[in-house]
């Protein structure tokens, strides 16, 4: 399978007058075409920012760091200018549904003239084409053509949220990464527009980041999974290596899944983590989680486990994973 | 706390709250028609004294409206609200007070609901101003420890001299829990007291909810829209839809063998963390949003969205709820059919 | 909230506040003026200013219209400074004509191009006095000035001007040098005095005349016999050179020394502009929360009131006002809130309508708080740093304000204020007549007075500003 996007030692640090806040310290995973891969985790973990940076976005007084590379469809781009990266690749290779975006569409503008203005920056067209376009796009989502006319207040949440995943849609981006994309929506509005994202992805042979909190909605939908804590990767693999029989390897991924509860079936205790997530300016010495692991050992104090893989795609960042 | 099955602490009975909006002087003119929304339609349940009661329903539906009608911070436009075996839907400044201190909230945001000005302190001390709760500083300042502790907040004494911002998501919750826990009340009504703090730390709260709860002899009313939290956390649920309940039971009941269509929708769409489910394309009998409160649908409110709806459900009375045995209710006329 | 409370709330605020370079200095000059007001009696020429400002007798001995002294250091001539002798020297003497006298004698070391305007003598006399007045002259000419001759006094004031009283003197003594033609174009009426006698002999003395510097004696000659049983006796004497500039700031044509009128106008100033910001605002500030808690016809009402004053024009009421009603300070600060606190009402009434809706507002209510303890409790201390800002930020209109009211004469004219010079100097028609230093020194402490509080407010208001999210 061909790889889409190849991130390797990403750092993202904030850098205030407190000192910098490591938000991302030395990401690598690897995207694949045609698979959603999932960032999981809780706040502060990194996950919207790593979306974030793969944009090459990072908000001030963020700053990727030297030595990270974002490889999209083979090329690097760290390297380009900021004009290359607004006319090549933001929305044209790499298109984001930000979180909350639905609520961020302008009220005093129609639909069919916010989603024009977007393609306009992009593409030449006349503006029948353009039209054309957008009422195809709205149909993929499942709207009809009248909403090009509507003013988002007179939307709801499930059809504002199409339409932005129709935005993202339209030049054709190899690569979407989705940041909490329904999270604001009811349960049922959610299963729907995940069914959409589903077909869409089939019909279109699409690549998918889907980052979220819910470790539910990552079964559903993710074919890997990448469980985040404070700013680096705790664990990385497939469906069914993280939710299947066997189990996760981190022990993070191990109580977040005990944390979660289930719905057909009875839980009788739900587990937690005592504690909060590490401050990011001085994380903790050794492994980040440590002061919070139910099976921490003294190793783990000292010493940063390194992201190895356990089998198969399937990687692991604990001492006791370790043979 | 065992429960007795006919010990009500809350009795609601058909109570509605319709919300009618300003026209403006030119829409009066040009004769443009009210529309009322009617958040709680009718609504009719009991809570029994020592139990949790989950209020389950998606945005639209009038659980937050239920939550303010029960708290008095709104009044209803009809039907009645009976506590304690009194009714109190209509109550003087007196009384009111009185049933504040008997029935307290907690909010959904931990942050917002506590002013950030003041230290934990004060946000604790604050009920028992306002309640002229008598005892001088230091007596004050017992039960401010005392409340701390319950919501297993230590050492309190450096808690106390905090401010909000100085604590976790999960602290803050326990915090807004001790001031509800301060005056003793009898009852405490949980406006989705967990669904903004991390994964990791809800179950953390939820038990110190559930302790508290037992400690205290208290009785929850658990707001939320999130079943699988409901299922683990209450005893009974009622499922509630544009401002109506349409199934009502114990949470077990009520989630394993469901009979209204908008609950088996529900329970269908949730997400599950388990394997195999990547490729799935989910069956969503049910179509569409939810109808806007100002627009109900006739007839079995849920008609218009429902799989298996038929003539009669739009034309006929809306239907009242059903008892099927065990105390599982349910509002669909032709359940047996399906 | 403890002691401790204010304390850290309070170096939270300075530690940011350090870092506003403009509010420093803003702090700065407010605590100069603090310290100035305070010590006020160290800083005035005059120390009885306040009060005698409209006493003519005070400040007879000054010039009018007499620049400040520092100008002289930028003209080629220099004129003489006001300047007053303390303490003669007394000795005993022998007198040519009158015999043993006793001598009062103030040394003037004379430097300027040109000469004072007057030389006037103050004495305390008890009891009868007869006195001989000269001056002697480095030249070694000794100018008579004239006889003094009193009686019957009882601790009265003696005053001996040489302008007014030694005309005729003068004139004899330039009739010994002086040209003839000069001599003949002028007569003791139009010459003066001290031209005269500060400058050299020679035959210009009257016209354009070269300045003789050096030292001058002035002497009083009193028979000894008279003040041998003391009965008879002269006190407290002093001597008064009327400079052609004087001061720090110059005097105005009613010789009031301008620099003392601006020291004592600086508490007025403070006084005015503090007092009227701070009730005016607190007035505004509670007004906006009532009117947007309350909601409903109150709020409507309310508005309503606030447009009607927000409309009034304030100028013409104002002097109708003072047609009717005596101005006083009292009338002007009063009139000053009433018109000024409208201010902040319309962006407080917007804070607090957000604030209401906050969740935590709610909560209150839901734990039973009552109307006006979420008014006080939870309302009003978000909205006190912006008050503070707008307090700081009011000032300066509020001096501007009271200055123009003195301007066009409705202030109190029993305080020296910034804006009564300013009064003053146009009814003189000052900038007509070129005397700037009537004018600029008031208008510009009016302008820094209001750059200060400009100042403290900004920075006040970018600290707390930020501080006004709630979250």
């Amino acid at each position: 399978m061909d790889k889409i996007l190849e991130v390797k030692n990403l750092r993202l640090y904030y850098h205030t007058n407190k000192g910098a806040v490591k938000a991302l310290d030395d990401v690598s995973f690897d995207l694949y075409k045609g698979e959603t891969l999932g960032l999981v985790g809780e706040s502060g973990c990194g996950k919207t920012t790593t979306g974030v940076a793969l944009l090459r976005m990072p908000s001030p007084p963020g700053r990727i760091e030297e030595g990270s590379k974002i490889i999209v469809d083979g090329r690097d781009i760290m390297p380009l200018s900021d004009k290359q990266i607004r006319k090549d690749v933001r929305w044209e290779e790499v298109a984001m549904v930000f979180q909350g975006a639905m609520n961020c569409l302008t009220p005093v503008y129609t639909i069919g003239r916010q989603m024009m203005e977007t393609l306009h920056e992009h593409r030449d067209m006349d503006k029948k084409q353009a039209e054309e376009l957008i009422k195809e796009y709205l149909g993929l989502v499942g709207l009809p053509p009248e909403v090009m006319g509507r003013y988002p207040h007179e939307l709801s949440g499930g059809m504002k949220q199409r339409i932005v995943i129709a935005t993202a849609l339209f030049l054709k981006p190899k690569l979407v990464i989705l940041d909490e994309p329904t999270t604001a929506l009811d349960v049922i509005v959610q299963a729907q527009i995940i069914n959409l994202l589903k077909k869409l992805k089939k019909t279109f042979d699409l690549s998918f980041i889907f980052i979220t909190h819910d470790l539910s909605l990552e079964a559903e939908v993710s074919d890997r999974i990448c469980v985040m804590y404070a700013g680096k990767i705790a664990e990385l693999g497939t469906n069914d290596q993280i939710y299947g029989k066997q189990g996760p390897m981190h022990p993070y991924t191990e109580k977040l899944l005990a944390a979660t509860p289930l719905l057909k079936k009875k839980v009788d205790t739900l587990s937690f983590i005592p504690g909060a997530p590490p401050d990011l300016i001085d994380p903790p010495k050794g492994c980040r989680f440590h002061p919070r692991c139910h099976k921490v050992m003294d190793k783990c104090k000292l010493e940063e486990p390194p992201l190895i893989e356990i089998e198969s795609g399937h990687m692991v960042a604990c001492w006791r994973c370790v043979k | 706390m065992s429960v007795n099955e006919n010990d009500y602490i809350l009795q609601v009975e058909n109570l509605k709250k319709h919300f009618v909006p300003h026209l403006t002087l030119a829409q009066s003119i040009s004769g443009k028609v009210k529309k009322v929304v009617k958040a709680v339609d009718g609504l009719t349940f009991g809570i029994r004294r020592g139990e949790i009661f989950g209020l389950i329903g998606e945005s639209g539906s009038g659980k937050t409206t239920t939550g303010k009608l029960i708290m008095k911070l709104i009044d209803p436009t009809s039907g009645k609200l009976i506590f304690n075996g009194d009714d109190v839907t209509v109550t003087n400044k007196e009384r009111t007070q009185a049933y504040r201190r008997q029935v307290q909230m907690i909010f959904q945001d931990p942050y917002a609901s506590m002013n950030p000005r003041f230290k934990i302190r004060d946000v604790l001390e604050e009920p028992l101003i306002i309640h002229k709760v008598p005892g001088d500083h230091v007596k004050h300042e017992q039960m401010v420890i005392k409340a701390l502790t319950d919501v297993k907040l230590n050492p309190p004494v450096e808690f106390m001299g905090r401010y909000p911002h100085m604590l976790s998501g999960g602290q803050r919750q326990r915090v807004a829990t001790a001031r509800t826990l301060i005056l003793n009340p009898m009852m405490l009504v949980a406006d989705e007291p967990v669904s903004m703090i991390d994964l990791s730390t809800r179950a953390e709260i939820l038990h110190m909810m559930k302790d508290v709860q037992r400690d205290m002899g208290l009785t929850y009313l658990y707001i939320t829209h999130d079943l699988s939290t409901a299922r683990y956390f209450t005893d009974r649920i009622a499922v509630m839809y544009l401002g109506r309940i349409v199934e009502m039971g114990r949470a077990d009941d009520v989630i394993d063998n469901p009979i209204h269509p908008y609950t088996k929708a529900l329970i269908e769409a949730v997400p599950e963390p388990e394997t195999g489910r990547v490729n799935i394309i989910k069956e969503l009998p049910i179509s569409g949003e939810i109808p806007s409160p100002a627009n109900i649908p006739s007839g079995c409110r849920f008609h218009t969205r429902c799989p298996y709806a038929k003539p009669e459900c739009s034309s006929e009375a809306e239907p009242e709820l059903m008892d099927v045995g065990n105390g599982h209710l349910h509002a669909c006329r032709r359940y047996k059919e399906i | 909230m403890s002691l401790k409370d204010v304390t850290y709330r309070f170096k939270e605020f300075w530690g940011d506040f350090k870092r506003e370079k403009s509010g420093l200095i803003g702090l700065g000059i407010l605590l100069l003026c603090i310290v100035v007001v305070i010590f006020e009696p160290l800083f005035l020429p005059y120390k009885d200013v306040n009060g005698n400002w409209r006493n003519i007798t005070y400040w007879q001995d000054n010039s009018p219209s007499a620049p400040p002294a520092w100008v002289n250091l930028f003209t080629k001539l220099k004129s003489a400074t006001t300047r007053q002798l303390d303490n003669p020297e007394i000795t005993d003497e022998e007198d040519p004509e009158y015999g043993p006298v006793k001598t009062y004698s103030f040394t003037y070391n004379y430097k300027y191009d040109l000469p004072p305007l007057d030389v006037i003598m103050h004495a305390k006399g008890t009891g009868m006095i007869v006195a001989l007045l000269e001056i002697e002259r480095p030249d070694g000419n000794i100018v008579k000035l004239g006889q003094l001759y009193e009686e019957n006094m009882e601790d009265s004031q003696i005053r001996y001007a040489v302008e007014t009283d030694a005309k005729a003197m003068a004139f004899e003594f330039a009739q010994q040098y002086a040209s003839y033609e000069s001599i003949a174009n002028s007569d003791s009426q139009s010459v003066k005095p001290t031209n005269v006698i500060f400058s050299q002999a020679a035959a210009d003395m009257l016209e354009k005349r070269q300045s003789l510097k050096g030292e001058y004696v002035y002497r009083i000659k009193v028979p000894a016999f008279l003040l041998e049983d003391g009965s008879n006796h002269l006190d407290d004497l002093n001597l008064v050179l009327t400079g052609r500039v004087s001061g720090i700031m110059g005097t105005d044509t009613a010789k009031r020394d301008l620099f003392s009128g601006i020291i004592a106008g600086l508490k007025w100033a403070l006084f005015i502009g503090l007092i009227t910001s701070v009730i005016s605002v607190l007035i505004g500030v509670m007004y906006g929360i009532i009117s947007a808690y309350f909601g409903g016809f109150t709020d409507t009402a309310m508005s309503f009131v606030f447009e009607l004053f927000v409309s009034i024009p304030v100028l013409p009421v104002l002097i109708v006002l003072s047609a009717i009603f005596k101005p006083s300070i009292w009338i002007i600060i009063s009139s000053l809130i009433v018109f000024s606190w409208v201010g902040p009402v319309k962006t407080v009434r917007s804070m607090a309508l957000q604030i209401k809706e906050e969740t935590y507002v709610e909560a209150a209510k839901a734990l039973g708080a009552g109307k006006w303890r979420i008014i006080f409790k939870h309302m009003a201390p978000l909205l006190l740093p912006y008050s503070f800002a707008n307090m700081a930020l009011s000032v300066p209109s509020t001096i501007v304000f009271e200055a123009s009211l003195s301007l066009l004469g409705l202030g109190d004219p029993t305080i020296i204020t910034w804006g009564q010079i300013l009064h003053d100097a146009q009814g003189a028609g000052a900038a007509l007549n070129g005397l700037w230093w009537w004018i600029v020194p008031p208008g510009l402490f009016i302008a820094v007075m209001g750059m200060t509080f400009a100042f403290l407010g900004f920075a006040m208001d970018k600290i707390l500003h930020p501080k006004l999210r709630t979250r």
